[in-house]
């Protein structure tokens, strides 16, 4: 049976022509050949429309990698640019920054295709022992990146990612492997300021109780999907993942994990949090699947939202898979509106109106970050929070 | 101060205050009795400008200033407080944070600078002791996990805090056990002053023999139907609103 040819978008097309020579990149090209781009009939992009953002190719880049904050003095920069990657900073003793072709990536999604085929060269963090700086991956608008973090037995790294481009289609992937009780954090910041493409997918792995955190917070962008995929592989490993997303005017934020409990005595912490106004879209999809030999999975999924306006949406979709009898399992999913009985006692008080609902979405929103332990990150971050709630008050 | 002239109120198209007139002069404090659905609580929503509370004829001014035309934000800056018959909870928001965010509001909106930290914690705590809120109450969100009464507690401690000119106190006897109201009451009347006013809201008397009232007006059928003393509050406890049925 012949199948019937596809006929790439003039989009699809053109952006065939932007991946570079590697393995990686023909592999990608060889994938939009045959697939095209992932549009709404994709099942786990159905609410977000990549080929439609895409429709012309990839756009032209534009803005600035952003500041790193002072609370991130201390960090190894690592700088993604369009052509290539540059180091800034100290490197302590226990880390090899190697690079290495991009090589294909096989059955990983769209997303991690698409960014494997735009990224040049492949870095690699090797971890041999616990580091105290932290490490900054910054993405300059249009830059692909791709980065393979391998932590050793027992070590430690907090790793910040951020894009901040107002313009352009950046990519990122990240392969973290987590190796036995070692523990990998990471906070992500995401801001595409209505303009940008972001599109960032990262796998992990987790071995034998080694602990996975991320803690993220995105405001969004022309579309913006974070895409995260961890498998708890060893027994006793844990995840915890934490994410906030703030959007307005006509921003699109996507918050799509996959958590995958494969042995026993696994645990699974996520919280999810947004607030949606004007025309803005947020997407929050969750699968938590428990094989059959993960016995006693403890895991717990939150999403609550706020739809801060009549043209907002908000599409979730938690799922729970589980195979094994013997664990504890629970989500929970709300989509509301402010109440107006609490917002009418805060302007009783004399609290003005737009005031009142930033007081009330920042105490909703900021638990997300309760969880961040380094104290610089968790003020940056609610700090940007703020900026964005005043900026609504204003 | 308060006066309110033939006030006209609508909820969901119904009409419920049917040309009210009720004048407290500075100094005094008015109570206001009534049966269960006499429009007490729609009287008191509809002076701090409550969504959803119409009011469709009528005027209501503070001081000779229209309040009818403010938000509830501005109306509290001009000195309004209402203590709420169910005050509610406010998650994620620590009682301190809220309270020195709408004193600075509220002194914002009148031009006056605002109060700095170590000087608003200083006064939080005097204010505190006095109404036996503790330290635990005010770090805790505002009203979350606190019984009936130590809500009604902390909205006294609120309107301590706040200094209005003029006070709405609604059912603030209710859930309350004699203890707590004693306190309470305490509360009240330290706030009484010669330009300040109050209007008491009650189901029952008993709320009175601690907050003594100048006058007492009876509400039924969205009307003050009957005015008196003290007394009157009394004779109503024994008799009951049946004769006001025929009035309404």
């Amino acid at each position: 049976m012949a199948l019937a040819e596809l006929k790439l978008s003039s989009g699809e097309t053109a952006l065939l022509e932007a991946f570079p020579p590697t393995e990686a990149g023909q592999a990608a090209r060889a994938q939009i050949t045959e697939l095209g781009l992932p549009t709404r009939r994709v099942e786990t992009f159905k609410w977000t429309d990549v080929r439609a953002a895409l429709s012309e190719g990839k756009p032209q880049a534009d803005g600035s990698a952003g500041l790193i904050p002072d609370c991130l003095q201390d960090a190894l920069v690592l700088d993604f640019a369009p052509d290539g990657f540059g180091l800034e900073g100290e490197k302590d003793q226990g880390l090899i920054i190697e690079t290495e072709d991009s090589l294909p990536i096989e059955g990983a999604g769209p997303l991690a295709s698409l960014a494997a085929g735009f990224a040049p060269r492949a870095v690699v963090l090797r971890v041999t022992a616990s580091q105290s700086r932290p490490v900054v991956l910054r993405r300059h608008p249009g830059a692909p990146m791709r980065v393979r973090v391998e932590l050793e037995a027992g070590t430690r790294l907090n790793l910040v990612d951020t894009a901040l481009a107002t313009a352009g289609l950046s990519t990122g992937l990240l392969e973290i492997e987590v190796g036995t009780d070692a523990e990998l954090v990471r906070y992500s910041l995401q801001d595409g300021k209505l303009g940008a493409i972001d599109l960032t997918q990262a796998i992990v792995t987790v071995a034998e109780k080694g602990r996975y955190h991320a803690i993220s917070l995105m405001f969004g962008g022309k579309l913006a999907r974070a895409e995260t995929y961890v498998a708890l592989a060893g027994a006793g490993a844990s995840c915890l993942i934490h994410g906030a997303y703030l959007l307005s005017g006509n921003a699109h934020a996507d918050m799509t994990t996959k958590v995958v409990h494969a042995s026993p005595h696994g645990q699974t912490r996520e919280l999810f949090k947004g607030a949606v106004q004007d025309k803005a879209r947020g997407v929050f999809q969750g699968k938590i699947l428990v094989e059959r030999a993960a016995q006693q999975t403890d895991a717990r999924q939150n999403h609550h939202a706020l739809m801060l306006s009549e043209g907002a949406e908000i599409d979730a979709k938690p799922e729970l898979e589980i195979y094994a009898d013997d664990v504890q399992c629970a989500h929970g999913n709300t989509i509301g509106a402010l109440d107006d009985q609490a917002l009418f006692y805060m302007r009783q008080r004399g609290i003005p109106e737009a005031q009142a609902k930033a007081l009330l979405v920042e105490a909703f929103v900021t638990d997300v970050f309760d969880a961040i332990d380094h104290e610089g990150v968790r003020a940056w971050f609610s700090g940007l929070a703020r900026t964005w709630l005043e900026g609504r008050a204003s | 101060m308060l006066n309110i002239n033939n006030l006209h109120v609508e909820v969901g198209g119904t009409a419920i205050i049917k040309g009210l007139t009720l004048a407290v002069p500075a100094g005094e404090v008015h109570a206001i009795m009534g049966p269960n659905g006499a429009g007490k609580s729609t009287l008191s929503y509809a002076l701090t400008g409550r969504d959803g509370y119409a009011v469709v004829g009528g005027t209501a001014t503070l001081n000779g200033e229209d309040l009818l035309e403010l938000a509830p934000e501005e109306r509290a800056a001009k000195g309004l407080f209402l203590s709420f018959q169910y005050p509610l909870e406010i998650p994620g928001v620590p009682t301190l944070t809220f309270l020195r965010t709408a004193l600075n509001a509220q002194r914002k909106a009148r031009g006056e600078g605002e109060v700095s930290v170590p000087d608003f914690m200083k006064l939080s705590r005097d204010v505190a002791k006095k109404l036996g809120v503790t330290p635990d109450m005010m770090k805790r969100p505002l009203n979350v996990g606190f019984s009936g009464g130590e809500k009604k507690r902390m909205e006294i401690y609120q309107m301590a805090l706040l200094d209005p000119r003029f006070m709405i106190l609604d059912e603030t006897d209710s859930g309350l056990d004699i203890d707590a109201l004693k306190v309470v009451s305490e509360g009240v009347n330290a706030l009484r002053g010669p330009d300040k006013g109050m209007l008491v809201i009650t189901h029952y008397q008993r709320l009175l023999d601690h907050i003594k009232p100048d006058r007492v007006h009876v509400l039924a059928g969205g009307r003050i139907v009957d005015s008196g003393g003290p007394e009157l509050a009394l004779a109503l406890e024994a008799d009951g609103y049946d004769r006001y049925k025929d009035a309404a």
